[in-house]
């Protein structure tokens, strides 16, 4: 028998095994709340903070894809700072990045009603969309750091780690061993970064071809090529 | 000066900080000796009667801590120092450690010995090359006679302690972080829960306290809590450590109990502003604290007293600034303060950092839009709510607190 | 710095020391590793990584990744004598904008920048936590405190 934690979510009381998150919990009840950083298959980093919900006695919001339900919490998965917070997050991230192909976070922004222009004379860093093997490109524009494919290709999944988070502060960014392309990491091109890529930030180079119009000839002429790893520049 | 002290600088200035004779003549390691003659029961009763406060930062109860650990199963466990002193205005962790480095070393022994750890880390902040060296020597000269290593005293406690340099990251600071980056990783905060207590460096059961909290046990074991209790104000005993920096005569640290004032510590202590010129206002408890006005100077500089006025007394940082001081600049500097030491790992210090130092550096050159105040209040109280560490959560403090105060914007200006 | 034609030449047996000092701890040795190397190398190259990976066990993207991360780490060139200028709260109340448009005169250089003959960089730091000696800069490992434009002339000049 597992021990039970009861809690009350928006007024509805809940007994759930110890350790259950209160994301879970929450959508035992059919209460969903918004992620973007979390995904089933990885750790649970609780970087976004979309997912923020309050606790009443809590200080701060806590993150419901990381904090554990413990017994007698009286959780609100909406109050007004739930909804502020979710919001401003939105409308600075749209600042930053470019969001347009991100479903998830254009469907909050819209029941959270945030506003894009808020923030949109804010400095946005630019980068070269990285395209330099066959099976996917990079479009870090695209990317709001959540951080998923740095896990999938760490210990979450492939053990390839040849992702990392670089720099510091809104200078993070995602990158290789000194931001050398793909075929000449630890990259074992799996595809588990671009499966959990929520923004599509990291696509698979034949949709990014094909969505640029691009004949199927010529398509197929450069997806083909043999394993990036026979092409390897020897280093010195 | 009443509420003045000489406890935890009793030896700065008077004896040579590299020489283990001299801190040994002026009684150091003697409060190491009477420890390792108690129970770790005893000094963790000591340590809890004293009601001593962490002073760095965060004002959370020591023996709390210390119980926590010792009551752990796992093992091994660990002490740490954390001497990764980066909150602006703040050089106390410096003044100890470049002026009594014994003293640092002899407390996190005593605290190892209370919670059952055999293995310390003392963490400096990396542009502190001379306290760095200081320490070096100081844990090199205590081996050497014995009091780290096997047999510490002659007793069957073993403890070493080992240095670790920070590479310039304020966020370090934090306790997570600070594993994390001795850990050989991105120093960056973990989710808490876990606590160190539980799971700390390298996952084990953890006390990490700072340079200041550690100065004060050698008093406590040699003199006792109920003594130690009895100074200064019910609940914030004891001394602290005041940094005093800006328009003042003689800026420095000074050492009092937590009666102090505000106005005794800059015109007593500090010597008044130079020029005869007027207060405009104080920034207390660093670029995370909060702005105070010469209507405030009476408030007593203690953890409780500052909280009852909306402030905090965070690391003791106090920096004056004078009536001819443009506020704009100084708040710029506090934004970009937090700008370039967000770790980026929480979306919402990460972004919010990034253009709340934008809107002040415009606001600085006097562009003033509508809306703009509405904007920073959202993100201040999105970092405050939502942001994962400590850094985010008072990154607009300052800010909000001088705009409230001063009416930077306008009484709801800006609007 | 020793670079010759874009082949780097390293000072090899203290590499190896470093390196033999460390490797057994895993990556709670990294961070003295690069410390140690840059204190020999000034600025840490791929290579170095790449050797700090293989004998301390450690993927080198995240090797990348920890350098990009912390202010005291160089993954590009910088000049032998770095000087750090502290701009924050209580150097620009003593007039720390002087003194650093003194250091820019003299060396040529803005913040972040190296001068061409390697020999300096300057930076603009976040407050170093000598408030009481403001304003003040971090030359290398020395602390010089109570720096006026005349002062910055006079350290300049001895170097």
């Amino acid at each position: 028998m597992t021990d039970l934690v009861t809690c009350v979510i928006d007024g509805q009381s809940v007994a759930v095994p110890v350790g259950t998150t209160i994301l879970e919990a929450a959508r035992q009840l059919g209460r969903d709340i918004p992620t973007l950083c979390h995904h089933e298959a990885l750790t649970a980093s609780g970087q976004c903070r979309i997912c923020s919900v309050e606790v009443e006695g809590a200080r701060t919001l806590l993150p419901a894809c990381a904090a554990e339900v413990r017994t007698g919490m009286v959780i609100h998965t909406r109050s007004e700072r739930v909804d502020r917070s979710r919001k401003v997050i939105l409308e600075m991230l749209a600042s930053a990045a470019d969001v347009s192909e991100a479903p998830d976070i254009l469907a909050y922004a819209e029941e959270y009603g945030a506003d894009f222009s808020r923030f949109a004379d804010g400095e946005r860093l630019t980068y070269p969309i990285l395209d330099d093997n066959p099976f996917y490109i990079r479009d870090y524009n695209k990317c709001i750091l959540c951080g998923r494919c740095v896990q999938a290709c760490g210990s979450d999944m492939q053990f390839a780690f040849a992702l990392t988070i670089a720099g510091r502060g809104f200078h993070s960014h995602i990158a290789t061993f000194f931001e050398k392309p793909l075929p000449e990491t630890s990259c074992v091109f799996c595809g588990n970064c671009v499966g959990v890529c929520p923004t599509n930030a990291l696509q698979p180079k034949l949709s990014w071809l094909l969505a640029q119009g691009t004949d199927w000839n010529e398509v197929r002429e450069q997806t083909k090529k043999s394993h990036p790893a026979k092409n390897m520049r020897k280093r010195r | 000066m009443a509420a003045q002290t000489q406890i935890l600088t009793e030896r700065i200035g008077k004896i040579d900080p590299s020489s283990l004779e001299e801190y040994v003549g002026s009684g150091g390691f003697e409060a190491l000796r009477r420890a390792l003659t108690l129970s770790p029961v005893d000094i963790i009763y000591e340590v809890e009667t004293s009601h001593l406060i962490g002073r760095g930062g965060a004002a959370f109860p020591t023996a709390f801590k210390w119980r926590a650990v010792a009551r752990e199963e796992a093992r091994p466990k660990y002490v740490v120092c954390n001497a990764d002193e980066s909150e602006p205005g703040t050089f106390k962790d410096r003044y100890l450690m470049e002026g009594d480095p014994f003293r640092i070393i002899e407390a996190l022994a005593i605290a190892a010995y209370a919670v059952g750890a055999n293995k310390g880390y003392i963490y400096i902040r990396g542009e502190y090359p001379l306290a760095y060296q200081r320490l070096a020597h100081a844990v090199e000269e205590s081996r050497r006679a014995a009091y780290l290593g096997f047999n510490v005293g002659g007793s069957d406690f073993c403890f070493d302690i080992e240095l670790y340099r920070g590479a310039g990251a304020y966020v370090c600071g934090e306790e997570t972080a600070l594993f994390e980056s001795i850990e050989g990783k991105r120093g960056q905060p973990r989710l808490k829960p876990p606590y160190p207590v539980t799971h700390g460096l390298f996952n084990k059961p953890t006390v990490i306290n700072n340079v200041e909290t550690l100065a004060n046990i050698p008093p406590i074991i040699l003199n006792g809590g109920f003594w130690y209790r009895s100074l200064g104000v019910h609940l914030n005993p004891g001394p602290k450590l005041y940094a005093v920096s800006g328009h003042v005569r003689r800026p420095g640290v000074y050492e009092a109990t937590m009666d102090l004032t505000l106005r005794d510590l800059i015109y007593e202590l500090a010597g008044g502003i130079p020029g005869g010129r007027k207060l405009q206002a104080v920034l207390v408890g660093g670029a995370a604290g909060a702005f105070l006005g010469p209507e405030q100077l009476d408030v007593a500089l203690g953890f409780d007293s500052l909280h009852h006025i909306g402030a905090t007394l965070g690391s003791g940082a106090v920096m004056v600034m004078d009536e001819t001081v443009d506020l704009w600049q100084v708040l710029r500097r506090v934004t970009r303060f937090f700008q370039h030491e967000s770790c980026g790992k929480c979306f919402p210090c990460q972004l919010g950092t990034q253009r709340q130092a934008e809107i002040v550096a415009r606001l600085a050159e006097g562009e003033i839009r509508p809306g703009d105040k509405a904007l920073l209040i959202d993100i201040g109280l999105t970092m405050k709510d939502a942001s994962l560490c400590g850094l985010g959560q008072t990154a607009s403090n300052a800010l909000l607190s001088a705009c409230d105060r001063f009416s930077l914007l306008g009484e709801g200006g800006g609007q | 710095m020793n670079q010759q034609d874009g082949d780097l030449v390293y000072d090899y047996p203290a590499v190896e020391a470093v390196l033999t000092r460390h490797e057994g701890k895993g990556r709670a040795g990294l961070l003295p590793c690069l410390q140690d190397l840059q204190q020999i190398n000034g600025w840490l190259t791929p290579e170095l990584c790449q050797l700090v990976g293989q004998r301390l066990n450690i993927p080198i993207a995240d090797i990348y990744g920890v350098i990009d991360y912390y202010a005291l780490l160089y993954k590009e060139p910088v000049g032998r004598t770095i000087i750090r200028v502290c701009d924050d709260i209580a150097c620009y109340l003593a007039g720390s904008e002087e003194v650093l448009a003194e250091f820019k005169k003299w060396l040529g250089i803005g913040p972040g920048e190296t001068t061409p003959d390697g020999k300096y960089t300057l930076e603009v730091h976040p407050c170093l936590g000598y408030c009481d000696q403001a304003p003040m800069a971090l030359v290398n490992q020395e602390i010089h405190g109570h720096l006026t434009p005349e002062a910055v002339a006079t350290l300049l000049e001895a170097k």
